[in-house]
C-alpha cells in the first residue's frame, strides 16, 4: 500500500502573500514531469505519483465513481502521464493543471461514454493570438499567474471555496449544487463569479501579454 | 495582420459557463458550442486554461486516499506492456484541414453536408432549422437555424442557460448586435427577441439546458417545433 506524501517543503523563492509551499511543490512537480519526458527519468515518476495518485484517485470517486474503478483509473491515468510527458510544456501550464485536464477528460470519458469536445489545434479558423506570442515572456508570465492564483485561492471565503469545490471534485453543475445546498441557482452563480473574479484581478501579467497581442494583431 | 483571417468577436462566455466548463460539468450539446467559440477567440481559451490551472489548484489542496499500486508497481506494467500503446496519435483526431469551410471542427464533425445543402426544415416563415441532437430523452434543444434577413424570433426566455454561436451573418437584440464568431450567453433572466440584420441568411447554432418559455400564444403553440 502507497500512502500519499505531504508537499515537498524545501526552500525556494517566495513572495509576500505567497505561499511558499504551494510554490514549491509547483516547481518540483513541474520540473519532475520534463525530467520524465526527456530521460524517462524514474525517481521523477515516483515523486509525481506518490503525491497525486491518490488525489486523483479521491478526485475521480468525488463524482460517484466507486472505489475499484477509481483505482483502476488512476493507474491508467498515471501511465498516460509516464507515456505523454514529453507532450507537457512547461511555459504553457502548471503540472497540477496539466495533470487535471488529464484526469477530468478521463473521467467525463468513463463516465458519460464519449469525449469532451474542445478546440482542436489545428483548426483552419483558429485564432492564433496567444498561441504564437513570445514563448519566453509567457513562460515568466505563467509562473507568475500560477503564483497570483495560488495566493488568491488560498484566501477564497469558506462560502466560495465550497462551490468551486463542488464544481470541480464533484463535477456538480451549478443547478445541481443549488439543490444540494439549498441555495437558489443565481446564489451559487454568483459566489462562483466572484471567485472567478478575485482569481482574475490578480492577473495583470497576463492581461497585459493578451493586450499587447491585440495590438500587434492591429497593425 | 496574420495569414489566416481574424474574426473580431465581442461578445464572449460568462465567468460561470467557463468555469462550469473547466470543470466538466456541461452537456455535450454546450461544450459543442462553447469549443466553436473558443476556436475563433484566444481570450476566452486564456480564460479556460486559467479555470483549469483552477481545477488543479483544487486537486493539489485535496486530501488523497490510498492507491493499490505503487510508482514502482506501474513502472513495471509499463515496461512489459512496452511501446504499443506509446504509438496511439496525439494529434485531434488525426485529419488536417477544416471539414466544412468556415465553420469551427467541433460543429463540422456534426454536419453530413455543407450548410446550404442540408436538409432544412421549414419551421416558421423565415426560419428553417436542422436538428444536431441524437439524444430524443434530453429535455434541452441543440440545432443549427437558418433565418432569413429580416426574420424576427418570438420573444422568449428560459429557465436555464442558453448559448448562440453566430455561424455567419448577424443579428440583433436587446442585448446588443452579434455577429460571427460571437456568442451569446443568457441565462434565466434575460428575455430576448432577436431579429436577423446581415444580408446573407444567418446561421446560429443553439444550445440550451431546458425547455423555452415563450410570451405569446401563438408562439408557445410553435414552442415544440422551434425548441429555442
Ligand atoms: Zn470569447
Amino acid at each position: 500500500m502507497t500512502k500519499t506524501d505531504k508537499p515537498p517543503t524545501a526552500g525556494g523563492r517566495s513572495k509576500a502573500a505567497i505561499d511558499p509551499a504551494a510554490a514549491t511543490l509547483r516547481k518540483t512537480m513541474g520540473d519532475a514531469l520534463v525530467a520524465i519526458g526527456r530521460d524517462r527519468d524514474e525517481h521523477a515518476f515516483a515523486l509525481i505519483y506518490n503525491y497525486y495518485a491518490g488525489r486523483i484517485k479521491s478526485f475521480l470517486m468525488g463524482k460517484g465513481m466507486n472505489e475499484d474503478t477509481a483505482d483502476e483509473l488512476t493507474q491508467e491515468i498515471m501511465l498516460t502521464v509516464w507515456r505523454r510527458a514529453e507532450s507537457y510544456d512547461p511555459k504553457k501550464a502548471a503540472a497540477s493543471t496539466w495533470l487535471f485536464t488529464i484526469a477530468r477528460n478521463r473521467r467525463i470519458d468513463y463516465l458519460r461514454g464519449n469525449s469532451r469536445i474542445e478546440v482542436e489545434l489545428d483548426d483552419e479558423l483558429l485564432d492564433i493570438r496567444t498561441t504564437e506570442s513570445d514563448t519566453q515572456a509567457r513562460f515568466v508570465a505563467q509562473e507568475q499567474v500560477a503564483d497570483d492564483i495560488d495566493a488568491a485561492l488560498a484566501v477564497l471565503p469558506a462560502e466560495q471555496r465550497q462551490v468551486m469545490h463542488l464544481s470541480y471534485f464533484r463535477g456538480m453543475s451549478h443547478g445541481a449544487i443549488a439543490n444540494w445546498l439549498d441555495l437558489p441557482i443565481g446564489t451559487v452563480k454568483s459566489r462562483i463569479r466572484l471567485a472567478m473574479q478575485s482569481v482574475k484581478s490578480n492577473l495583470k501579467g497576463e492581461d497585459d501579454v493578451l493586450e499587447r497581442d491585440d495590438y500587434l494583431d492591429s497593425e | 495582420m496574420s495569414s489566416l483571417q481574424t474574426m473580431s468577436v465581442n461578445h464572449h462566455l460568462t465567468d460561470e459557463t467557463i468555469q462550469e466548463y473547466s470543470a466538466g460539468a456541461l452537456s455535450v450539446p454546450m461544450e459543442t458550442l462553447i469549443a466553436c467559440h473558443l476556436t475563433v477567440c484566444a481570450h476566452c481559451r486564456a480564460r479556460v486554461e486559467r479555470a483549469d490551472q483552477i481545477g488543479g489548484f483544487m486537486i493539489s489542496a485535496s486530501d488523497g486516499v490510498e492507491v493499490s499500486a505503487s510508482a514502482a508497481d506501474l513502472l513495471q506494467r509499463a515496461k512489459a506492456a512496452g511501446s504499443e500503446s506509446s504509438t496511439r496519435s496525439t494529434g485531434p483526431r488525426g485529419d488536417s484541414g477544416n471539414l466544412i469551410s468556415g465553420v469551427p471542427r467541433p460543429l463540422g464533425r456534426l454536419l453530413p453536408k455543407p450548410i446550404n445543402q442540408l436538409a432544412w426544415k421549414r419551421i416558421a416563415p423565415g426560419i428553417k432549422q436542422f436538428n444536431l441532437d441524437v439524444d430524443t430523452n434530453r429535455k434541452g434543444a441543440f440545432k443549427l437555424l437558418h433565418l432569413t434577413p429580416g426574420a424576427t424570433l418570438s420573444d422568449h426566455s428560459h429557465e436555464d442557460r442558453e448559448l448562440t454561436y453566430v455561424v455567419r451573418g448577424s443579428y440583433h437584440d436587446e442585448i446588443g448586435h452579434f455577429k460571427t464568431g460571437d456568442i451569446a450567453d443568457l441565462d434565466g433572466h434575460h428575455s430576448h427577441k432577436p431579429v436577423i440584420d446581415s444580408k446573407e441568411p444567418c446561421i446560429a447554432l443553439i444550445a440550451t439546458h431546458s425547455p423555452v418559455r415563450y410570451s405569446g400564444i401563438l408562439s408557445r403553440l410553435m414552442q415544440p417545433f422551434v425548441g429555442i
